[in-house]
């Protein structure tokens, strides 16, 4: 297990917004997981003005760096781990769901309190590092090489009241080797030509089912998928999945988009639109209720908890 | 002390912790981390004396859940101290016991903090002695070793960007007696110790011998009605001294300055009781320590308030006086009083029954003057 040092971790604009958004609209302090995915990134320098030293004048440096992709907020403290700061991995399991990308970290956000590291947070970073390892993607390198490591962003409110700024935030690897939070600088990555150099290492994903467009009668495929049921059983499970956000539009007919037919069929198109759009709309509105309805349960359960607590209101 | 923004679990546990901690702990910048009760105060700084300075420690608990056990933020310095880290092996009765406290939490039993506390004040004793203890200066190292055996030793590492390095000792003097026992009638409720801090300057390479460490008395601030540490002069360190040599003929010197302050309370008794005569029995008098006496005195119809104050010093320092009319106010309605009294005819050669007659003499005097002094005050 290598104990290497990242170079420093990347977050995008509204993934931290929504980060400090979180924190901030939690009754107290909250925690929870972070995802995203580890780099190798090689930077290499050719320089031409020293020939003398001509077998030394490229250097290749490695560069790890850690990108925050997204997180899980629990809502609570002591969330995945109890209040001696041991992880355990099962509540992790329950908590992460189906998160596509890997975990990397945690986090902590409390309210009027220093912004340093607390001897719980120190503890659960500790035993996080040593049940779950950060693998490091590399390019050059498909065998990839695991870190015994973790990220952890800390988010606070400054003890005093200030002017200046109403949110802390800071940055932190768990080294193994001594055992300490070591801070590290939190790059903000945001769209935008200054920002272009950012994205060479970022691989683009999306969570839409890959697009087999002709599943239907075609003797070739039929060859093709002989033995594979399940290939099958997936590709129309695919399909289905298309069909209901294309409302019954088949794929084939998108060509008489162009041509003669096209001014008749715009029409038709444009129906089509307009009907998924009073179905996202509706949708809105039931997420809505849902959330009021979420909203109302959480204030109750305050409320009850308060009573446990004995905390007059 | 006012506990009445906390819930009520936590102001039990603070109750306890702070009236049951050997040590005096004190509580400051006391805030809340709750959104929408800004008034339920759940996060404070408690200040905890050690090695006879103070460390903060910021105790964090969660109103929102109250069942959850509270957690700690330490001093900036002292990133290293991991108190509940996995590395540190358990290896005596006390580490376990601050897990279980930590694991097996209970928010209804009001002595948990305080278990809390003390468990990492006991870990925290042991960190700073492991650092102390891989500081590179041979002397840092030989006085550990020598001076090992004796109990309650704290001890501290300091350094920082612009502090320079230093190791801290705070060792509690050993007497053959107990100071609460001298005392007849004693009012403290703890035993009475003295420290001795010695702060040991850590040498850079280029430096060649070692600087004297300096040397600072330190007792509990209630001694100082007896006995003040501040006024004992500490015997010389003299180069290639080490601890071990220097402690008991510290503890020796001061075993005798205390037992002589000790007697001279009976001595200040002694005094008061001869006034007794001149002045009639003292209105009000301080019993244990005969650090105060207050007599009621007459001349002629003018009635007035002798105050006397004495200081450890007495009798080779004179009482000072004050004197308070009963009859006259100032426009604040507040009685006429002189200001301090320290100039006149003394001697401590004299019998008390001298000082006395000699003291009283001086009053009968300085009443006229009073007296006019009243009667302007009046105008």
């Amino acid at each position: 297990m290598d104990d290497l040092s990242l170079e420093k971790i990347e977050i995008s604009g509204p993934t931290l917004a929504s980060l400090i958004q979180r924190a901030s609209s939690s009754p107290g302090n909250v925690d929870g997981l972070i995802f995203g995915q580890i780099h190798r990134i090689v930077s290499t320098n050719l320089s031409d003005d020293s020939p003398a030293e001509s077998f030394a004048s490229s250097s290749s440096s490695d560069k790890i760096v850690a990108t925050v992709t997204s997180f899980l907020c629990s809502g609570k403290t002591v969330s995945f781990y109890d209040p001696l700061g041991r992880v355990d991995s099962r509540r992790i399991d329950s908590l992460r769901v189906d998160s596509p990308d890997r975990l990397l970290g945690w986090f902590s956000a409390r309210r009027k309190t220093a912004n340093r590291p607390s001897m719980r947070e120190l503890a659960v970073a500790s035993s996080l590092s040593s049940q779950f390892h950060l693998p490091i993607k590399d390019p050059e390198n498909p065998k990839s090489t695991n870190m015994a490591s973790c990220v952890f962003i800390l988010l606070t409110t400054p003890t005093t009241d200030q002017l200046i700024h109403t949110h802390e935030y800071r940055a932190y690897q768990f080294r193994y080797s001594n055992q300490r939070l070591e801070p590290r600088s939190l790059g903000i990555v945001n769209i935008g030509p200054a920002f272009r150099e950012h994205y060479g290492s970022f691989s683009p994903k999306s969570g839409f089912p890959p697009l087999i467009c002709e599943v239907s009668s075609s003797a070739m495929n039929v060859d093709h998928d002989e033995g594979s049921l399940s290939a099958i059983k997936q590709a129309v499970k695919d399909q289905k999945e298309i069909d209901a956000l294309a409302d019954g539009l088949q794929v084939g007919n998108l060509k008489r988009l162009v041509g003669a037919e096209a001014a008749n069929y715009t029409g038709g198109i444009e129906e089509m639109y307009e009907r998924m759009l009073a179905k996202v709309e509706s949708l809105a509105l039931e997420v809505e209720k849902s959330s009021a309805r979420v909203l109302e349960l959480d204030n109750h359960n305050r409320k009850l908890r308060y009573r446990v607590a004995r905390i007059g209101r | 002390m006012e506990f009445e923004g906390f819930p009520p679990q936590i102001a039990d546990q603070l109750h306890y912790l702070l009236n049951h901690s050997p040590d005096s702990i004190k509580i400051e910048s006391v805030c809340s981390g709750n959104k929408f009760n800004p008034k339920i105060l759940d996060r404070f700084t408690l200040v905890i004396p050690y090695c006879l300075e103070t460390i903060k420690w910021d105790v964090i608990y969660n109103s929102e859940y109250a069942a959850t056990p509270p957690d700690f933020i330490f001093g900036p310095d002292d990133e290293g101290f991991m108190p509940c880290s996995s590395t540190i092996a358990p290896d005596d009765g006390q580490t376990s016991l601050l897990e279980k406290a930590l694991s097996e939490w209970n928010n209804e039993d009001s002595t948990r903090l305080l278990v809390l506390i003390q468990g990492l004040r006991d870990r925290y004793v042991a960190y700073q002695r492991s650092r102390v203890g891989q500081v590179d200066d041979d002397r840092v190292k030989f006085e550990i070793s020598t001076v090992l055996t004796r109990k309650g030793i704290e001890m501290q590492m300091t350094s920082g960007v612009d502090k320079p390095e230093e190791v801290k000792f705070a060792v509690p003097l050993v007497m053959d007696m107990s100071i609460n026992k001298l005392v007849v009638g004693c009012p403290w409720k703890h035993e009475q110790k003295i420290y001795l801090q010695v702060v040991y300057p850590i040498l850079r390479k280029i430096e060649s011998a070692p600087s004297a460490p300096r040397l600072r008395l330190v007792s509990s601030s209630d001694l100082r009605s007896l006995f003040s540490v501040e006024d004992v002069k500490l015997p010389p360190w003299i180069d290639g001294m080490c601890l071990a040599e220097y402690l008991p003929h510290l503890e020796e010197t001061l075993e005798r300055q205390i037992l002589e302050a000790v007697s001279e309370i009976f001595l200040r008794r002694s005094f008061v009781e001869a006034l007794t005569p001149f002045l009639g029995r003292p209105l009000e008098a301080d019993p244990t320590f005969c650090t105060k006496a207050s007599f009621l005195a007459a001349s002629g119809p003018f009635t007035f308030v002798v105050h006397f104050f004495f200081s450890n010093q007495f009798p080779k320092q004179q009482p000072t006086l004050m004197l308070q009319s009963c009859q006259h106010l100032n426009q604040f309605s507040v009685p006429v009083k002189s200001s301090l009294l320290t100039e006149y005819p003394w001697s401590p050669r004299w019998e008390v029954g001298r000082m006395a007659e000699r003291l009283c003499d001086f009053l009968t005097d300085e009443a006229m003057n009073f007296k006019k002094y009243c009667n302007e005050a009046m105008l």
